[in-house]
């Protein structure tokens, strides 16, 4: 389990303000400053997105925007890249199974 | 249009010193970087990397107040996702995207980690030594309670010391990742290295650095394989520059093996001196190989098996197997399996390393939202 550093070697911070953002439906508590995959690891969340066609689960894997494993349904946006988005106060944030589907081809299928 | 005299992308080491005495020399200077801050890799680097420095994290603090008192413009958030002709070259900050023209660009993007594909490596709970460095560094979080770490060189000793002096435990770690595997159900729970099997639930793939020129890939300048860094890499003259009249490749990105390295070979950019700095460190990159079944391109999830039978099948360039295949085709755009290919290419299908030339990188280099590019015609 991913746990906070208290005491970091290179001298501490201040703790941001608590936000709660929400994902797949269940309320989670960060920080201000935390990114979004962070905030998840911390909360023991670690399948981000599954992939296409395999459904193999994905998550965090380089933390600096590059490999997208990480990709989320974040306030109904598809493949938002989750390591290098900083967490909201009230974000709604969804894993995301393959290339997710746009909310708004549901309503046109509709 | 906005026109600058000197572009540098990447505020890391190389970038911040080019930066600095492009400046000096009198230059009107951008520096622009995708992350929040100026440090590039030095904000999650504890060790003493930079000469009167006590961390990289003291380096990359001090590289702020040094460009803010010389004048430097920086610009921070901002991602360069494109290099056209005629020196243009496009940005997009806060998902918005703009074009600006530079008479010189300097591209300091650093190195990506290098990585090598075993079976259960794209579990939930395996990592970069980037990420896992950023996690404790940045974002002051220990990834695990049982990590084990994959590598051999300065990065593994490097990860292995940061997690132990941030109260964290590494509980196993093998050499490269041949006889390595990792298992477990949708996260890693298990690796076993030879005959040992150790519970763990993170693991750190700290095989070194690869250097990453992307950018400067868009401008097609002549490359040429690198030994040291088993890569091919644009060619440069004295100063940096590429066979594209005033497009620069300097630090990681070129093949600097250390930071204290890129600095120097930033700031040479700007030199009056011609004379070549030996930036690469002589360590041979271990060739490892992953059985047929292991995926080999994580995007696309291309096995090692398929990109065999298309070597079988006559592919003896990069671009060869990313067509038939779709290795490397896939949003980190080969950035993590290129290596790879070009090691089965080398070594099982006997290809003269001398021939080997990158995939052909187009932009975006970064996945943008559409609404992105709406303004640019604006």
């Amino acid at each position: 389990m991913a746990r906070r550093i208290e005491h970091h070697p290179a001298g501490d911070r201040p703790a941001g303000a608590t936000v709660t953002f929400t994902c797949n439906g269940e309320q989670i508590e960060a920080r201000v400053g935390d990114t979004l995959a962070t905030a998840l690891l911390l909360a023991g969340v670690r399948t981000l997105r599954t992939m296409p066609d395999s459904a193999a689960p994905r998550g965090l894997f380089c933390d600096i925007g590059r490999c997208t494993d990480c990709l989320m349904v974040v306030d109904d946006e598809l493949s938002v890249r989750s390591c290098v988005t900083p967490v909201r106060d009230g974000m709604v944030v969804e894993t995301q199974p393959g290339l997710g589907v746009w909310k708004v081809a549901e309503h046109a299928a509709g | 249009m906005q026109q600058v005299d000197v572009l540098v992308i990447g505020a890391g080491p190389a970038g911040v010193e080019a930066a600095l005495a492009w400046k000096a020399r009198g230059n009107d200077v951008l520096l622009v970087d995708e992350q929040d801050a100026v440090g590039g890799s030095l904000r999650w680097t504890l060790q003493a990397v930079m000469p009167g420095h006590s961390s990289g994290i003291a380096w990359a603090e001090d590289a702020a107040a040094r460009l803010a008192a010389a004048g430097v413009q920086v610009q921070l958030n901002t991602i360069v996702w494109g290099m056209f002709p005629d020196n243009v070259v496009a940005i997009s900050q806060a998902d918005t995207s703009t074009t600006l023209q530079a008479s010189t660009t300097i591209v300091a993007t650093g190195g990506t980690d290098r990585v090598s594909a075993f079976p259960g490596w794209e579990l939930p709970g395996v990592i970069t030594a980037t990420a896992a460095r950023r996690l404790l560094h940045l974002h002051r979080v220990l990834p695990g309670d049982r990590v084990a770490v994959i590598g051999s060189g300065w990065l593994a000793d490097a990860v292995s010391e940061d997690i132990s002096r941030c109260g964290g435990t590494v509980v196993a770690r093998a050499p490269g990742v041949t006889d390595v595997a990792v298992s477990g159900t949708t996260q890693a729970e298990t690796i076993v290295i030879g005959d040992t099997a150790t519970a763990v639930d993170t693991v750190v793939i700290a095989l070194g650095m690869q250097p990453d020129p992307e950018l400067a890939l868009h401008r097609s300048p002549e490359t040429a394989w690198n030994a040291a860094t088993q890569a091919p890499l644009p060619r440069r003259d004295g100063r940096g520059q590429t066979s594209v009249p005033g497009l620069y490749v300097c630090g990681a990105a070129a093949g600097a093996a250390l930071p204290s390295i890129a600095a120097q070979d930033g700031a040479a950019t700007a030199a009056a001196s011609d004379a070549m700095l030996d930036i690469w460190l002589q360590t041979p990159v271990r060739a490892e190989h992953a059985s047929d079944d292991v995926v080999l391109c994580r995007c696309e999830q291309i096995t090692a098996g398929a990109v065999r039978q298309a070597l079988r099948e006559n592919a003896t360039t990069l671009n060869d197997v990313k067509r038939r295949t779709r290795a490397g085709m896939g949003l980190c755009q080969g950035c993590f399996c290129m290596p790879a290919v070009a090691r089965l290419l080398l070594d099982e299908a006997g290809v003269d390393p001398e021939t080997i030339e990158p995939m052909t990188a187009r932009p975006p280099a970064r996945a943008l939202p559409l609404r992105s590019l709406a303004r640019l015609y604006e």
